[in-house]
């Protein structure tokens, strides 16, 4: 076995000394039970010939935690921070047993939608505040990153046609920052063009793919592609890694990456659930997210 | 008594039209009156240190500094031994080379020696950046991971630490609960380690808009957009009313003039400023930015029930504000901005 399988080998187990007695997953080891910590690892092992027990509990865990409207949200006493639903229906995807779970996270996402408001000529924001997208949370704007994840949600769900995917696909565009790259959603505020993000970037892109010809996005892909061989962290790189793979513009040393981030966790301390099932996940795959489930070999 | 005697000693029953008038003009003048005078004379009798000191660059010795600073505002080995102590930097976006939109990492460890040299049995960092999920590509970029791990500190990413829900006390934005990461639940003393900034929305960003990042992104979202909606002055006098912090320190050795609290310009003001009390931190940051605090709304506001923004009631310590103003840009087409106008 070679250093990088070893590494990834260590990951999974490490992973799955994770999982609650209960089922499901903490953002911490000894922490209590959260969704998206759960969606994620449930994604990083799906591959894991022996973890298939491990899945089940996790996606029982996770309907347990699903309100009646279809929302899976942080905990249920607060149902407004609805934002894992989308991970949820990745999470569920491709389960019979959870076929009805997934299918109510949808139509939930369906009928959901930042808040939002027509255009105004003195407002200080530049974007287009009239387009419907997800918010993080109930009762607040659209913004890139929820609307980004609802969209993969609702594809890999069967929704690509959907009118939601089209007007979040014009959100996300309207969002764009001029000079490439997104940001957690304001591109100008009082005239100045702000910064972009490379996780905002990254997940926008990947939920872009087929949406819009490639032109539209290619200021972005250029943006992340000079960056990404920078990037240090989990969430960032394994998103960018994504992104980009969803584009098949994924950079070449990107095992060297992701191992070199796994190292990381010497001098950062243990990385949380998600951001270790997101770099294990990314390993997998050379393609966008969505591929997880299209049998994509390893690369 | 004679009829016409009865009839003049008479009381009268009732006004006249006119005497009514007059009357009710009257009670509305004490009433308005009232109205004006009592949160005035109402109004706690505040007296509050803050410490200015010059640091003339992140090179010089900042521990050296807060533990004057410490010194004057009384704040004694006795007191802080054997305490948790978590520190709250203002830790927004990177972009390579700027130090104006941090709290720097210089004075982050400054702050953390002169607390462990008073005898605290830990110090922790903690932060929940509110425009960027990814608060280690933060640390990585700020130079704050490097920092940290010499110093052996460790760092709770604020934004995904488990909540715990309280019923708001304050009341002073549309919230009625607060949800703050329990990592505040196992510390001693919180400590606002803020910026010296503008702020589009806020005016002036200084130690008590910082403790929107104690906020968790998990349940307020990213940007923190449930305390926008809720009214960003009154989310900031609701957190603080509810979370008390026991200490700020002002990184304005190079703070942000302009358009401010991301895209503003370096502004050298050579200064740290500390106090157990926000409003007069806050107060005294905004005299060193030219700015008169009562034109800030969520300082003016926080003047009848967080502490003085008042020159008379604020006592001060270490350097005096007019050795160390240096007035900081403001955009005049920006609303909060134009409020502010004149500076001081």
């Amino acid at each position: 076995m070679g250093i990088y399988d070893q590494t990834i080998s260590s990951g999974i187990s490490q992973l799955k000394e994770r999982e609650l007695e209960s089922g499901g997953f903490a953002p911490r080891p000894r922490g209590p039970y959260r969704p998206e910590a759960t969606c994620w690892a449930i994604l990083a092992l799906l591959d894991d010939p022996g973890s298939q027990p491990l899945i089940q509990r996790a996606r029982s865990r996770l309907g347990a935690s699903q309100l009646p409207d279809g929302r899976v949200c942080l905990s249920p006493d607060h149902p407004e921070a609805y934002w894992p639903t989308s991970l949820a229906v990745f999470a569920w995807h491709r389960s019979p047993e959870f076929q009805k779970n997934q299918a109510l996270a949808v139509q939930f996402l369906l009928t959901s939608s930042g808040r939002h408001w027509p255009r105004r000529a003195d407002s200080p924001v530049a974007h287009d505040t009239s387009i419907t997208g997800w918010s993080w949370i109930a009762g607040t704007h659209a913004w890139v990153e929820p609307t980004g994840l609802a969209m993969m949600a609702l594809r890999i769900a069967g929704y690509g046609d959907h009118p939601r995917m089209r007007e979040g696909a014009r959100l996300l565009l309207d969002r764009q920052l001029p000079h490439g790259g997104w940001n957690y959603g304001n591109t100008a505020v009082f005239g100045q063009e702000l910064r972009p993000m490379p996780l905002s970037t990254a997940i926008a892109l990947n939920a872009l793919k087929s949406e819009t010809p490639r032109e539209t996005v290619q200021v972005s892909l250029a943006y992340l592609h000079q960056k990404v061989a920078t990037f240090k962290t989990p969430r960032s790189l394994g998103w960018s890694l994504l992104g980009l793979g969803a584009w098949q513009a994924r950079p070449l040393p990107a095992r060297d990456l992701i191992y070199q981030c796994l190292a990381n966790q010497e001098r950062f301390g243990d990385y949380d659930t998600s951001s270790l099932a997101l770099m294990l996940t990314t390993w997998r795959l050379r393609g966008g997210l969505e591929d997880i489930f299209a049998g994509t070999p390893r690369p | 008594m004679t009829s016409e005697q009865s009839q003049n000693s008479t009381p009268k029953k009732g006004l006249t039209r006119r005497e009514f008038v007059a009357m009710g003009l009257g009670g509305a003048a004490l009433a308005a009156c009232g109205l004006y005078l009592w949160p005035r004379l109402s109004r706690p009798k505040w007296r509050e240190q803050t410490f200015i000191g010059k640091v003339p660059d992140y090179r010089a010795d900042i521990t050296g500094v807060i533990l004057s600073g410490f010194k004057e505002l009384g704040i004694s080995p006795g007191e802080i031994r054997g305490k948790r102590i978590l520190l709250k930097p203002n830790l927004v976006e990177t972009d390579l080379g700027a130090i104006h939109i941090n709290t720097h990492p210089a004075v982050i460890h400054g702050a953390g020696q002169a607390f462990l040299k008073l005898g605290a049995a830990q110090v922790i960092v903690g932060e929940g950046p509110g425009h960027c999920r990814d608060t280690l590509m933060l640390l990585e970029e700020s130079g704050l991971a490097a920092v940290l791990w010499e110093d052996r500190i460790p760092f709770v990413d604020l934004n995904y630490d488990p909540g715990y829900t309280i019923r708001n006390p304050g009341r002073y934005s549309s919230l009625t609960q607060l949800t703050f990461p329990e990592t505040l639940r196992q510390v001693d003393w919180v400590v606002s380690l803020a910026k010296l900034k503008t702020h589009h929305w806020a005016g002036v960003t200084l130690s008590m808009k910082n403790l929107f990042g104690v906020m968790p992104g998990s349940y307020y979202g990213w940007p923190k957009n449930v305390l926008h909606h809720a009214g960003i002055e009154g989310s900031i006098l609701d957190i603080v009313y509810a979370l008390k912090p026991q200490l700020a320190i002002v990184d304005g050795i190079v703070g942000m003039e302009g358009d401010g609290p991301i895209m503003g310009a370096p502004k050298q003001a050579g200064v740290l400023v500390m106090g157990r009390n926000l409003p007069a931190v806050d107060a005294t940051c905004a005299r060193v930015m030219g700015i008169d605090p009562r034109r800030v709304k969520y300082l003016a506001a926080a003047e009848r029930f967080l502490g003085p923004i008042r020159e008379t009631e604020i006592v001060q310590v270490g350097e005096g504000v007019a050795g160390v103003r240096s007035p900081f840009q403001l955009v005049d087409f920006i609303p909060a901005h134009k409020a502010l106008l004149p500076l001081i």
